[in-house]
């Protein structure tokens, strides 16, 4: 379905927490003040490395108006942090390894007096030499940035015997590819609020992905049981995997613990450009063989990453792009490595796509390169090559089966944008040129287009992982109640950084419950709160809240509803939830609901039934459907299939009512009525370190207009289908995808963070280039296709990264469609485009 | 640290208000701090991301550029404004934004709304090259701006029919 608000109904919703951003209402924790509050300021290394000779904090600490400077001599716990493993200091001891590191920190009455009393502390550094490529590290001879030296990860994927293969290729593609080092760019910088309580905990309102774990990180350097500190960690203003990790937490906790005071930390834009994340610059070769007819042979791969000064989620993020260096596609022999190495350039980490965004870029360029070899479609190219149904994923590991390959290729083939382009070169118009047939459409004159300008249209496909992959810890689960206010309330550890996660949730409860929007209370962002049920990261959390929901659903009504049945003596089997309470079931009428309404609950039976649907292999439903506890009641997979049926009508919602929620709230015990799931997002059973289970697929096209005089590249059109199961959100959907797409055009056009020699060059918005409103064109398409196989018991896939992974490979197949050059590096340069003006070579050359 | 204060006084949402501030202070710095007016937001601080737009006698401006002497006297409506007497009420370009989905993290929203304010004051029936033109000193880095250009063209319509036809709206 073609998603826009038109096609959407009653699931276009206004955003439950949309009017207090639209009015300005709403206090981002980096808005939050508190009485007698100090501000803190952090001081940074000046040397991308250097060690660190002698500090003097004292001339700073006597400063009137500075109540505290904080130094590695103030971290009681471990002076480490790292989601993965934790290598970087909270506050460097005798060495700095990059220009975002720490060395100090002070908190003081203003935001002035801090940052001048940073300008008080002396610290005296030995340079060392900076390492800023990562080929450099691996030399002998280069320093050694940790214990166990420069290299973070390696990864390797063989399969059959690529070398001999090579051999047997009729074509064989080579390059090598190079991404850039794009920036989340969220428009709130880091920064919150630290507030020690009187009770002697301490209370952290600070951006993050997951709550949770900055808890553990940050009771391991305070040296404290984790229970003593309260997390909270939305509204959020965007992350993109960018908060993932610690920024400001260790510097606010340490100064409001030293200062017994709420203390402030806000990042202005320039700090967070030298402290924070940003994606993997990776260089990526790539060799691959395909035979006569066109199958694919042999796939070489060596990828280079360069992950900064700190592990973060480096070693995730390099699996990830192994994964996907081979993409969708049957390859009998493959030779994949990779190596993530320390340098001295800022720190990559996480950021939407995780490693994907690169790999993809370099396998889809290979596609189209090989297609054009052989004098193929690019398209059918990759038909002749996609994986089929029953295969393993890329590391041969067992996936969950799905249509969605092939559905998203035959979905763009018939895209308007793709049929343009074939009737172009079915008319027999050459590539690049302009033709009169663009003139009707949609007001594209091109007529009277200089010869300059060159228009092409590229695809590219992409086969997504979600979720955090095997071997790691991957937890998920929610909690469902009948709140003391009377409202159906659910508590998950997710965040809303502006995804549409509340909305999300709350078109949820409406789907099972028929309630209204005021009935309903959702709780995230707060660790004495909810639950823990993961992180919002990897497309994670909607598959995840969906999950739960269905697990918590069926005890949950069967809860409530004998409680109504105790009060109003109406038998159970005669109630339902509905708007304001329970409502007595409109007798066995016909039910009428909007489609997708009923096949969320069709497959909502299906999770929770304990029989084995005949084609899915027994583990595939084990890994679902373990460890399903729940408090109050005694529920188990077995028999929670049972009740889904009361979830009859939504002409549920208006039946007579028989007892408010307040009502039966008021006499019923609360912790009867409160239900806790756990269980473990899923993963593939083959132990393959990284593979991922669940997989989204999406397609993209795009048709570009290359200016050869200027260089100028301007996407004109934009095609994205998306196979992710039944769209829960339209609105929040169709805006992930827009806003991925469009981060993927600043990666693929404009977006670099420029270093030199460690140094930031680009140091805020005025040099690194975002799009803005004027790089958007009007025709951006979102298709969504909702079919999942029968009895899938997953429900929707999150779409959070798919929209960012696969638009830089279409352009660049579309500028070699206008332009007819090959593109390798991201982001495109100009100067590789602009051409000669049709001025033969020989011009103005005349002999002596 | 201590620079001479002058007493600076503006209408902000319609009240007037007095402060003791230095000339140089920022606008952005008097309004998120001194009146914790925080629905402006900061983000780069030099004048590119438009999250911190406020309106000065009808004209947007980056109020992260804006210094205190430079603002003395003059009408300044911020996000908090713009619905008027009735709080409960959206203004609706305000409304636009909620029902076609042109926010995400809400960050960029309120400097976004102030510039369409500022456009829509000008322009009633904006085509889409003015309404790029007037928001392109605004960055959303969630939106895409798909759900924005959306929501502006609506609001260009709601806008109209307002001053069309003032009974209904006010
Ligand atoms: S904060 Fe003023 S323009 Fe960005
Ligand atoms: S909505 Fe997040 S920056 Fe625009």
């Amino acid at each position: 379905m073609l998603l826009n608000r038109e096609n959407s109904g009653e699931r276009w919703r206004k955003r439950r927490d949309g009017k207090e951003k639209v009015t300005g209402e709403l206090r981002y924790l980096t808005d939050m003040t508190a009485e007698g509050m100090l501000y803190g300021r952090v001081l940074r290394s000046i040397h991308p490395h250097a060690r660190i000779v002698s500090l003097d904090v004292s001339a700073a600490e006597a400063y009137p108006g500075v109540v505290a400077v904080i130094t590695h001599l103030d971290v009681p716990g471990l002076n480490r942090f790292g989601i993965a493993t934790p290598d970087q200091p909270a506050l460097c001891e005798d060495r700095v390894r990059y220009i975002g590191d720490a060395i100090a920190a002070v908190a003081a009455h203003t935001p002035e007096l801090a940052e001048y009393a940073l300008s008080l502390i002396h610290v005296e550094y030995e340079v060392l030499e900076t390492i800023t490529d990562p080929l450099r590290a691996l030399e002998e001879d280069a320093p050694q940035l940790h214990p166990e030296g420069n290299v973070l990860h390696r990864t390797s994927v063989k399969q059959g015997d690529a070398n001999e293969a090579f051999a047997g290729c009729a074509h064989i593609v080579r390059e090598t590819y190079r991404t850039p080092r794009q920036m989340h760019a969220y428009m709130e910088t880091e920064g919150g609020l630290f507030v020690p309580e009187s009770d002697g905990r301490l209370t952290v309102y600070a951006p993050t992905q997951h709550g949770y774990k900055d808890r553990m990180q940050i009771a391991r350097i305070l040296g404290w049981e984790e229970e003593r500190i309260r997390v909270v960690s939305s509204p959020i203003g965007g992350s993109f995997g960018g908060k993932d990790e610690l920024n400001v937490q260790p510097y606010g906790s340490l100064l409001a613990l030293k200062t017994g005071l709420p203390v402030k930390l806000h990042n202005s834009r320039k700090e967070s450009v030298r402290a924070g994340l940003k994606r993997h610059p990776m260089r990526i070769e790539m060799e691959t063989g395909i035979d006569l007819h066109g199958r694919l042979l042999a796939h070489r791969v060596r990828i280079v990453a360069d992950t900064g000064a700190y592990a973060t989620l480096g070693a995730p993020v390099l699996n990830f792009a192994t994964e996907h260096a081979m993409g969708p596609y049957r390859i009998p022999h493959v030779d994949v490595e990779g190596i993530s190495v320390f340098t001295n350039n800022g720190v990559s980490g996480e950021f939407r796509g995780f490693g994907g965004n690169q790999a993809i870029f370099a396998m889809e360029g290979q596609m189209d390169r090989l297609a054009e070899k052989l004098g193929m479609d690019p398209w059918e190219f990759r038909m002749l090559n996609r994986r089929q149904p029953h295969d393993p994923g890329p590391l041969q590991q067992e996936i969950w089966r799905t249509n969605g390959l092939y559905q998203v290729m035959e979905a763009l083939e018939h895209s308007t944008i793709w049929q343009r382009r074939q009737a172009r070169l079915d008319a027999g118009i050459e590539p690049g040129s302009f033709v009169a047939e663009m003139s009707s459409d949609k007001d594209r004159s091109i007529k009277s287009q200089p010869p300059w300008i060159k228009r092409g249209i590229g695809a590219a496909l992409a086969m997504h992982g979600a979720g955090l992959g095997y071997g790691i810890e991957d937890p998920a689960g929610g909690r469902l109640s009948l709140n003391a206010a009377g409202q159906i309330e659910v508590a998950f550890s997710y965040e809303e950084f502006g995804q549409g996660l509340i909305a999300t949730m709350e078109i949820m409860l409406i789907d099972l419950f028929h309630c209204d929007p005021s009935d309903i209370s959702i709780i995230i962002g707060d660790t004495d709160r909810v639950p823990h049920s993961g992180s919002s990261t990897a497309s994670r959390s909607t598959t995840m809240a969906w999950m739960a929901l269905q697990r918590l659903k069926v005890p949950f009504l069967e809860a409530i509803l004998q409680q109504a049945e105790r009060l109003s003596g109406i038998p159970a089997q005669e109630l339902t939830t509905g708007i304001g309470g329970i409502r007595r079931k409109p007798g066995m009428k016909d039910i009428m609901q909007p489609e997708s309404a009923s096949n969320l609950q069709q497959q909502g039976q299906v999770a929770e039934s304990s029989s084995n649907p005949s084609h899915v292999p027994d583990h595939q439903i084990r890994v679902y459907h373990e460890s399903l506890s729940i408090h109050g009641h005694q529920a188990s997979a077995s028999n929670a299939g049972q009740g889904s049926e009361q979830i009859t009508s939504s002409s549920d919602a208006t039946g007579e009512l028989v007892i408010s929620y307040q009502q039966l709230v008021a006499q019923s015990a609360l912790d009867e009525l409160i239900f806790d799931t756990h269980f473990q997002y899923p993963t593939t059973p083959d132990e393959v370190m990284g593979g991922h289970f669940l997989y989204t697929y999406a397609a993209v096209a795009a048709e570009v207009e290359v200016n050869t005089l200027t260089g100028n590249v301007r996407l004109l059109d934009t095609y994205h289908t998306v196979a992710a199961g039944p769209v829960i959100n339209p609105m929040g959907f169709i805006g992930q995808i827009e806003g991925g797409s469009v981060m993927a055009l600043g990666f693929t056009l404009t977006e670099d963070s420029v270093m030199d020699d460690g140094h930031y060059m680009t140091k805020n918005m005025d040099t690194y280039i975002i799009p803005t409103i004027q790089d958007m064109h009007s025709s951006l398409e979102v298709e969504a296709i909702e079919d999942l196989p029968e009895n899938d018991p997953f429900g929707p896939r999150g779409i959070g990264e798919i929209g960012s992974v696969a638009l830089a490979p279409a352009i660049t197949a579309a500028i070699r469609q206008a332009a007819g050059v090959w593109v390798t590096h991201l982001p495109v340069p100009r100067e590789r485009l602009i051409q000669p003006l049709g001025v033969g070579q020989q011009e103005g050359v005349s002999p002596r | 640290m201590n620079r001479a204060s002058m007493n600076w006084n503006a209408t902000i949402n319609g009240k007037e208000r007095e402060l003791e501030v230095e000339p140089s202070r920022r606008l952005l710095d008097v309004l998120r701090t001194d009146l914790e007016l925080t629905g402006t937001k900061v983000s780069c601080e030099i004048g590119r991301c438009g999250a911190c737009m406020v309106l000065i006698d009808g004209e947007p401006v980056n109020s992260c550029l804006t210094m205190a002497y430079q603002c003395q006297g003059k009408d300044i409506t911020t996000i908090e404004g713009l619905h008027g007497d009735k709080p409960a009420e959206l203004h609706p370009i305000q409304e636009a934004f909620l029902e076609e989905g042109g926010f995400q993290c809400g960050y960029c929203t309120p400097g976004m709304i102030i510039s369409t304010k500022a456009l829509l004051d000008r322009n009633e029936q904006p085509d889409e090259h003015t309404i790029k033109e007037a928001l392109c000193g605004n960055l959303c880095r969630c939106t895409g701006y798909g759900g924005i250009m959306r929501a502006v063209e609506s609001a260009a319509v709601k806008c109209k029919t307002r001053t069309e036809e003032p009974s209904v709206a006010e």
